[in-house]
């Protein structure tokens, strides 16, 4: 026992969870270190936008839109109750642009790109093509991590708006087939409630969301082991450590953005 | 376990310490809104609260100046609500101030609406208590909707049975809109009334005009009013007078005395006179025989004057009697000059 007590500091399961943490937190100051250090790879960085805004706009456009669609069409009766059907292009506005069209590009791109990005970076673990770029002078995290990093937090605020558009058009389908509202007076109706605050917010939460899904997914992939079960472990740990920290960032800048509305 | 090991563990709890405590910080900050403004604490004791809960706002002329601290049952099943106010509101806020329970629009969240107060009273301290005004519930406000809209129904109902009389020309004002002659008649008597209200206002210009000279300097209405001299010499006249009746009711009564015993006493010589008819008889007897008398001394006076022996006489008295006119002009014409 007194050797056991010797061995671990708070217990295993306690120190192997800090000492997870200490790696995290070690490659978490190691990107703003290496961001600012060196040649920046913004060919890598375009690259990288391309790729992900590519691989997950027709995903983001089919969940947003239905999102939307889905949402007015729940709503409704809540407000007809009412005879207040007339504020749904409000209602649905505030509702997508505050919190659902952040929250759906967040938890599609994690489970898209993220996964991606873990399982590129740990099959590149694995099979030591990280260890070859540092035996040739080649700064791996820069060209790898950072890049990944910088393009998901540039990204997905492009794709947030994105999925807000689409997500209006799904609400706009819906409403015009029931109410017949025109166009131009959903989208009067839906933009009369929205601040700058909002759209702020949501650019806020949208970078916080990128750059989290970038550094999960790197940091998982780039300390993948156990060769291709520790690639698919990467993926996976990827996908839900992002989605967890997403939402808890949620409710973080929820709570913020309510400080300043009120 | 290596040194760098141990440390490594550290870190990340510290690590962990540190995120929980960001996160924890940022929720309070985000859930206790303004914790950093200081409040003072007021209390209002409801009968009601209508579904308050803590943490709703406070209402000051539609500013939010405070919240809802707590609400909790007292005793007489009354519910006492303390209120968080901004200590930079605090002073806007009178002691006289009283307190409701609203609605933020239509359907929105309760409110307190704190209203009224005046600038004579000081600003609400620390523990002070606001009044509350009751409000009546939704469903006491339909009741007494509902009371209204029977009433309303009763003198509407009402109101169509005189229009349909009055149409009918039944009851006074029926006949007074559909009788020619009533109305007529009622013209008439306008023209009347017209005409006295011509006359009501010439006799209240007479009036006026009479007032003026009543109280005009030198009128005896305004020298009885403001000359106390008057009053005095009046008032010795009145005296007077009053002597003068007094001595008059005394003659009277001689009088009456005398009167009396003229009446009684027939034997005294005026008694003889007014009541012996043989007397009478004998006196007027007497007032011939003196009237004969008379007429014959008459003629013998004339028969004296033609006689030799008086004839003298007249004539001088004659010759004087003609000179005294001329004496008396002579004596004038002197005085003149």
């Amino acid at each position: 026992m007194s050797a056991n007590k010797k061995q671990f500091v708070y217990g295993k399961s306690l120190d192997n969870a800090f000492l997870a943490v200490y790696d995290a937190y070690v490659f978490f100051i190691r990107f703003f270190r290496e961001i600012f250090r060196g040649r920046m790879e913004f060919q890598e960085i375009v690259r990288q936008c391309y790729a992900i805004g590519n691989r997950s706009l027709l995903l983001i456009s089919l969940t947003g839109f239905i999102t939307g669609m889905v949402f007015t069409k729940q709503s409704r009766p809540s407000l007809s109750e009412f005879g207040a059907t007339s504020w749904l292009p409000s209602l649905v506005a505030i509702a997508i642009v505050r919190a659902l069209a952040p929250l759906v590009t967040a938890l599609i791109s994690a489970g898209k790109i993220g996964s991606s990005i873990g399982a590129e970076l740990g099959s590149m673990r694995v099979t030591e093509q990280i260890d070859a770029m540092e035996v040739s002078a080649v700064n791996p995290f820069k060209f790898l991590v950072v890049t990944r990093v910088v393009a998901c937090t540039i990204a997905i605020p492009v794709l947030m708006f994105y999925c807000s558009l689409v997500s209006l058009l799904g609400a706009f389908l819906n409403v015009t087939l029931n109410e017949g509202t025109s166009f131009i007076a959903f989208f009067e109706n839906a933009f009369e409630q929205i601040t700058f605050l909002d759209i702020w917010t949501s650019v806020a939460k949208a970078i916080a969301y990128g750059f989290t899904i970038g550094i999960v997914g790197s940091y998982q992939g780039y300390n993948a082991s156990k060769g291709t079960e520790g690639v698919g472990k990467a993926a996976n740990s990827a996908v839900v450590t992002s989605m967890f920290l997403i939402f808890i960032e949620e409710v973080i800048i929820v709570q913020v953005s309510n400080y300043f509305r009120i | 376990m290596a040194t760098s090991t141990k440390r490594s563990v550290n870190v990340g709890l510290f690590v962990v310490i540190g995120i929980l405590i960001f996160v924890v910080g940022i929720l309070t900050i985000g859930s206790m809104k303004k914790v950093f403004s200081s409040t003072i604490t007021v209390k209002s004791i409801f009968d009601d609260v209508n579904g308050l809960k803590i943490g709703n706002n406070i209402w000051y002329s539609g500013v939010k100046i405070g919240t809802v601290k707590s609400i909790r049952f007292l005793a007489n099943s009354k519910v006492e609500v303390m209120l968080n106010i901004e200590e930079k509101s605090q002073e806007f806020v009178r002691k006289n101030a009283k307190a409701k329970v609203s609605t933020d629009g239509l359907i929105g969240n309760k409110i307190i609406v704190i209203y009224g107060g005046t600038q004579k009273v000081p600003s609400i301290e620390d523990g002070d208590e606001i009044a509350v005004e009751k409000i009546e519930s939704t469903e006491e406000m339909l009741a007494v909707l509902s009371e209204n809209n029977k009433n309303l129904l009763g003198i509407t109902s009402a109101f169509k049975t005189i229009s349909k009389n009055i149409l009918a020309g039944k009851g006074t004002v029926g006949m007074l809109l559909n009788d020619e002659r009533l109305y007529n008649d009622l013209d008439q008597t306008l023209g009347a009334m017209k005409k006295a209200s011509v006359n009501a206002q010439t006799l209240t210009a007479s009036l006026a005009s009479y007032s003026a000279k009543l109280t005009e300097k030198g009128g005896l209405a305004n020298d009885f009013a403001t000359d106390t001299v008057i009053m005095k010499d009046l008032r010795g006249t009145i005296a007077r007078l009053n002597e003068t009746v007094s001595s008059a009711n005394v003659m009277v009564n001689n009088l009456k005395t005398a009167s009396a015993d003229l009446n009684s006493n027939k034997t005294s010589p005026l008694g003889v006179l007014l009541h012996d008819e043989a007397t009478a008889s004998n006196l007027k007897e007497t007032l011939k025989n003196l009237e004969s008398t008379t007429e014959k001394l008459d003629e013998n006076m004339t028969a004296l004057r033609s006689n030799f022996l008086f004839r003298r006489y007249f004539r001088k008295k004659e010759k004087e009697q003609a000179k005294e006119p001329a004496k008396e002009e002579v004596k004038a014409e002197e005085n003149q000059q």
